[in-house]
C-alpha cells in the first residue's frame, strides 16, 4: 500500500467502491512488517497481511462479548488489565482470553535470533517499526502566552539564541538589553515573565562565561536536597515516577523471596518507604529486601548514604521486612563497576533510573560512550526489571538554538504547571531547582552539560539496541496514577499511554515518561528459542 | 440471535474496507466494555484505551498545530491547526513556525476558520484523539483555513448543556482574536463537527444568531440527533452496521439533564419541543448522512426541519456509507465529502 492520497482523482486507485469493501485480495503481497498505513495514524499497529485474522479475533470477541453475562463483563472491566492497546491484535487477543474462550491463532513471529530486531513471541515487537507519522519527536506546544509583550518576550529570546549560535556576543548582549526591559513590562510572576526571566538569566551567563567553563555556584549536598525536596512537594512529576516504578518494581518482584533494587540516585530515598510497604502487605508474606542506593560522595566528611540507609532500615523493621541497604559512592554513574553493587544470582534484580540515564550522554570517555557502557553493565546483570524515567523533551540536540526553543516550552509548560501550587516556599524553591536545571541546558557545554534530555521515542531505540526489551505499563498503573493526580487540586494533569509506557504531562503536553524494560540475555553459543515465563 | 450477529457482523464487514472495518469494531467493542448499565462511565479505561498524539509546532505536510488553553477556569483546551508558511525566512523552518504561532492569519486574503467540534457520542474522544488530529490536519489542507478543535467537556461527568457552553466559550474566543482576522479584520468563522460535534454545531450556531457573532455555515458530519419515538431507520438499522439503538439511547441518558427524555430540544431540536428556527438569521447548512446510520431519519429531519424554517440547507444523502466513513481516506463517500466541504467553505470571489 503506498502512501494514501488524499485527492479527489484517486478514487480509481483507492481500495473500494461505494458498494463492495474488500479489495484487498487485489493488492500485491506485502513484506512481512508493512503496517496497515491508515489504521497507524490512527494509532493502531497492524500488519497489513494480519488485516483478515484481527478482524476475525475481533468478530470472535464480539460473539464472546454477547454470550456473556453482564457480570462477567464487568469482572473483564474491573479485573482485567489491559495493556498496549496500539498493538490492536494483542489486545484483543487478551479480550479473549481474559473471557476464557479458545486460544487465539498465533501470528507467526521471527525467532531468529541473530536478527537484532527480533522478540520472544510474547513481548511486543512493533517498538522498532513505528511508522513515523508526526516525525521523530514532535515539537508540542501549549501556548501559555497571548498577550502582545509576551510574544515580543520570545521572539526577541530566539533572535537572542540565534545571536549566540552564531557566535555574534556583542549583539546578543544588546538584545539582553531588549529582554530585561520587556521582562520589566510583563507580569515575571507568573507564565511566560517568570520562565521567561530565568531564560534571559540563563542567556546572559553563557555570553559573560564560556559554556564550557561554566560555573555554577555549586550548591552543598544539603541545600541541593532541599531544592529537590521542595520540587518532590510542589509537583507530581517525582511523585509520579516513583509512584509508576513502585508498581513495576512490584510487579517484576511476583513470587521471588530475594530481591535487590538499585537506584541510580538516592538522594533522599523517598521513593523506598512506599515499596517497603507495600512489600510488607505482599499476600504470602515481603520478600528479604536489599537496597544499593548510588549517589554522590559527600564532601562534608558525612556519610549521607547511609544516614538514609538507616531511617530506611529503620521502617523496614517496623513492618517487618528483612532489609539490608548498601551505599555505594560515585560521582558518575559510568564511575560505578558491577562488583561494587554485589549482587547474587539468587536475586531478582530492579534497576531503578529517576533522570538519571540522560547524564550518560556526554561526551565519550576513554572507554566510550558512557551510556553503552552503563547499558552493557546493566544488562550483564540481568535485571528483571530496568525502570527508566526521563523528561520529555529534546535538549540535547546538536544546534544551541533548537535546544533552547525546545526548553523554552518544556519549561514554560512545566511553570505553567507550577503556577496552581500555592504553598510557600515550595513553589519557589521548587522553581530554583527547575532554574537549575534550565541553567544547564542553557549556559554549559561539553561534559559541565549533564541534562541532556531525549525524549521517550529515542529512548525506546536505544534502548532496544542496547538489548533491553519493553515491559508494558498497563491500565491498572494508567488508573492509580490518574488517580494520585486527583489528590492534586489542579485539574490539567494529564497522564497518557503511549504503547506501554506512560507518561504524565500538564494539559496536552507530556512532560516525563515512565518505560520499564526486561534485559534480554546476550546470546551463548547455543541458539534456540527463548522461553520467557 | 447469535445466528443473526453472524449475519449483521458479515454484512457490516461488506460495505466497508477492512480496516475500517477493524477500526469501527474496534471502537464498538471498547465502548462496550466503557458504557455501563448503571450509567456511569469508565472513564480511567476510556482515557488508557483512546488513541491520542500530540501537537506538533514542526510543519507535517504543511501543516503545523499547537495547543491552547481558553478558559482557565475550566481548563478548557484547543488544538489550533495551521497551515505553515510557504517560504522560510533563511531560518530553519523550525524558527519559522514559532513565530508564526499566533501571526495574523492573513492581510491579503480572507481565511476561513473552522472550529471543529469531535464526535464520540458526548462521552469519548478527545481533541487529541488521533482521529480527528488526522481530520483537522485535511481540513486545513483542503479549505485552506485554520482549524479550531474544541475540547469540550464530556458525559456523563459533565452532562448537558457544558458541550454546548464549552463550543460558545470557543466560538468568542475565535471571534475575539486579533490573529484570526482576514484582510477585512474580520474572523471568517465555520462550525463543524461530526457525531455530537454536529449537533454541538447546530447549539452553538443558534445561540450565536442572538449575539454580534456571525457563523458564516455550519458543517454536520452524521450529526447525532433523535427522539422519543422509533423511527423507521432505526428498527430497521439497529446493531447492523456498528451502532445499536441501545447504546444512541445510554449516550443521551448520559448527557441529557435527569428526567428528561429524547423529545428535549437538545436531541430533538425540530421535536414536540423545538423551538422554531423561522425567521432568524441561521446560517447555511451543509449535512451530511450515511445511508446506513441507524439515526439518519432524525437526521433528514433536521435538514427538512431548516429547509421548512427557510435556510439554505445543502443534504448531502450518501446511500452506502456507514458511520466513520470520513475517518479513514479509502472510500468514494470519504473524497465526495470532503469536495462538498471545500466548495462550502472556500469562499466564491465577486458572489459576496
Amino acid at each position: 500500500m503506498g502512501p494514501h492520497d488524499s485527492s479527489i482523482s484517486a478514487a480509481a486507485g483507492s481500495t473500494s467502491s461505494s458498494s463492495s469493501a474488500c479489495s484487498t485480495s487485489t493488492k500485491p503481497p506485502q513484506p512481512p512488517d508493512q503496517m496497515d498505513h491508515l489504521l497507524a495514524g490512527a494509532g493502531y499497529k497492524v500488519r497489513s497481511n494480519d488485516l483478515h485474522q484481527v478482524a476475525e479475533r475481533l468478530q470472535r470477541l464480539e460473539t464472546v462479548m454477547v454470550k456473556s453475562s453482564p457480570v462477567e463483563i464487568s469482572e473483564l472491566v474491573n479485573d482485567a488489565v489491559h495493556y498496549n492497546p496500539t498493538d490492536l491484535a494483542s489486545w484483543v487477543d487478551s479480550l479473549l482470553t481474559e473471557l476464557n474462550t479458545n486460544p487465539p491463532l498465533s501470528v507467526p513471529v521471527p525467532t531468529d535470533l541473530s536478527d537484532p530486531n527480533a522478540f520472544p513471541a510474547n513481548i511486543n515487537m512493533y517498538a522498532n517499526h513505528a511508522p513515523q507519522v508526526h516525525g521523530e519527536f514532535s515539537q508540542q506546544v501549549v501556548a501559555p502566552f497571548e498577550e502582545d509583550v509576551s510574544i515580543q518576550l520570545v521572539h526577541v529570546l530566539m533572535t537572542c539564541a540565534e545571536a549566540v549560535q552564531r557566535g555574534d556576543l556583542s549583539l546578543a548582549g544588546l538584545l539582553i538589553d531588549d529582554l530585561q526591559a520587556l521582562l520589566g513590562r510583563v507580569n515575571s510572576g507568573c507564565g511566560i515573565g517568570k520562565v521567561g526571566s530565568f531564560f534571559v538569566d540563563a542567556l546572559s551567563r553563557r555570553i559573560v562565561n564560556s559554556p564550557e567553563n561554566a560555573v555554577h555556584a555549586d550548591l552543598s549536598a544539603y541545600e541541593n536536597e532541599i531544592l529537590y525536596h521542595h520540587y518532590y512537594e510542589a509537583c507530581p512529576y517525582l511523585k509520579f515516577a516513583h509512584f509508576t516504578a513502585n508498581q513495576a518494581i512490584l510487579e517484576a518482584f511476583d513470587g521471588q523471596d530475594c530481591v535487590h533494587v538499585i537506584d541510580f540516585n538516592l538522594m533522599q530515598g523517598l521513593q523506598w518507604p512506599a515499596l517497603i510497604q507495600a512489600l510488607a502487605l505482599r499476600p504470602g508474606g515481603p520478600p528479604l529486601l536489599r537496597l544499593t542506593g548510588i549517589g554522590p560522595p559527600s564532601p562534608d566528611g558525612r556519610d549521607s548514604l547511609r544516614e538514609i540507609g538507616l531511617k530506611l532500615a529503620e521502617l523496614a523493621r517496623s513492618v517487618n521486612v528483612r532489609f539490608a541497604f548498601r551505599g555505594v559512592a560515585a560521582s558518575r554513574l559510568d564511575d560505578v563497576k558491577p562488583w561494587m553493587l554485589q549482587v547474587s544470582p539468587k536475586e531478582a534484580i530492579a534497576v531503578n533510573s529517576i533522570m538519571q540515564l540522560h547524564r550518560l550522554l556526554g561526551p565519550n570517555s576513554s572507554r566510550g560512550p558512557p551510556i553503552d557502557l552503563v547499558l552493557d553493565w546493566i544488562r550483564d546483570l540481568n535485571p528483571r526489571i530496568l525502570m527508566v524515567v526521563e523528561q520529555e523533551s529534546n535538549h540535547n540536540q546538536p544546534e544551541f538554538l533548537d535546544r533552547f526553543t525546545e526548553a523554552l516550552y518544556y519549561y514554560s509548560t512545566m511553570f505553567d504547571s507550577l503556577d496552581v501550587c500555592t504553598a510557600q516556599p515550595e513553589k519557589a524553591l521548587a522553581e530554583l531547582y527547575i532554574q537549575r536545571e534550565i541553567c544547564n541546558v542553557v549556559c554549559c557545554e561539553g561534559p559541565v552539560r549533564v541534562e541532556r534530555h531525549e525524549p521517550l521515542v529515542r529512548w525506546r531505540d536505544r534502548l532496544i539496541n542496547a538489548g533491553f526489551a519493553p515491559l508494558h505499563l498497563g491500565s491498572n498503573a494508567f488508573k492509580q496514577a490518574r488517580m494520585l493526580l486527583t489528590l492534586f487540586s489542579a485539574e490539567g494533569y494529564s497522564v497518557e499511554e503511549n504503547e506501554g509506557c506512560l507518561t504524565l504531562g500538564w494539559h496536552s503536553r507530556p512532560l516525563i515518561a515512565a518505560s520499564a524494560w526486561q534485559a534480554i540475555p546476550k546470546p551463548s553459543t547455543t541458539i534456540g528459542p527463548i522461553n520467557h515465563p | 440471535m447469535a445466528g443473526s450477529d453472524q449475519i449483521n457482523l458479515s454484512e457490516s464487514k461488506r460495505v466497508v474496507p477492512l480496516n475500517t472495518w477493524i477500526l469501527m469494531s474496534n471502537f464498538k467493542l471498547a465502548y462496550n466494555l466503557l458504557r455501563r448499565p448503571d450509567g456511569t462511565f469508565n472513564r480511567h479505561l476510556a482515557e488508557f484505551l483512546d488513541r491520542k498524539v500530540p501537537a506538533n509546532v514542526n510543519p507535517v505536510d504543511g501543516v503545523f498545530s499547537f495547543d491552547i488553553v481558553i478558559d482557565r477556569t475550566i481548563n478548557l483546551l484547543s488544538r489550533i491547526y495551521r497551515p505553515a508558511a510557504k517560504e522560510t525566512e533563511g531560518g530553519a523552518p523550525l524558527s519559522t513556525s514559532i513565530a508564526q504561532l499566533e501571526k495574523p492569519v492573513s492581510t491579503s486574503d480572507v481565511v476561513p476558520v473552522i472550529i471543529f467540534f469531535h464526535g464520540g457520542s458526548f462521552a469519548h474522544s478527545s481533541a487529541n484523539s488521533a482521529i480527528y488530529d488526522i481530520l483537522c490536519r485535511r481540513l486545513v489542507g483542503l479549505c485552506n483555513a485554520v482549524v479550531v478543535s474544541v475540547n469540550y467537556r464530556r458525559a456523563p461527568e459533565n452532562p448537558y448543556p457544558s458541550a454546548y457552553d464549552d463550543g460558545w466559550t470557543a466560538l468568542e474566543w475565535v471571534n475575539s482574536r486579533p490573529w484570526l482576522q482576514s484582510k477585512d479584520s474580520k474572523v471568517h468563522i465555520f462550525l463543524a463537527g461530526d457525531s455530537s460535534g454536529g449537533n454541538i454545531v447546530h447549539q452553538v450556531a443558534l445561540r450565536a444568531v442572538k449575539s454580534e457573532i456571525q457563523v458564516l455555515g455550519n458543517i454536520l458530519l452524521n450529526p447525532m440527533f433523535g427522539g422519543k419515538t422509533r423511527t423507521e431507520s432505526e428498527k430497521r438499522l439497529d446493531s447492523r452496521y456498528f451502532v445499536t439503538i441501545q447504546d444512541r439511547d445510554w449516550y443521551w441518558k448520559a448527557f441529557l439533564p435527569e428526567g428528561e427524555d429524547r423529545d428535549h430540544p437538545a436531541c430533538n431540536p425540530f421535536g414536540p419541543k423545538g423551538a422554531s428556527l423561522e425567521g432568524i438569521k441561521f446560517p447555511k447548512s451543509l449535512v451530511v448522512v450515511a445511508g446506513l446510520d441507524l439515526i439518519q431519519d432524525w437526521q433528514l429531519a433536521y435538514a427538512d426541519g431548516l429547509k421548512r424554517a427557510g435556510h439554505e440547507v445543502k443534504l448531502l444523502y450518501l446511500e452506502k456509507a456507514t458511520i466513520g466513513f470520513y475517518l479513514l481516506p479509502n472510500n468514494d463517500h470519504f473524497h465526495t465529502v470532503m469536495d462538498e466541504i471545500h466548495n462550502f467553505v472556500t469562499p466564491i470571489p465577486d458572489c459576496e
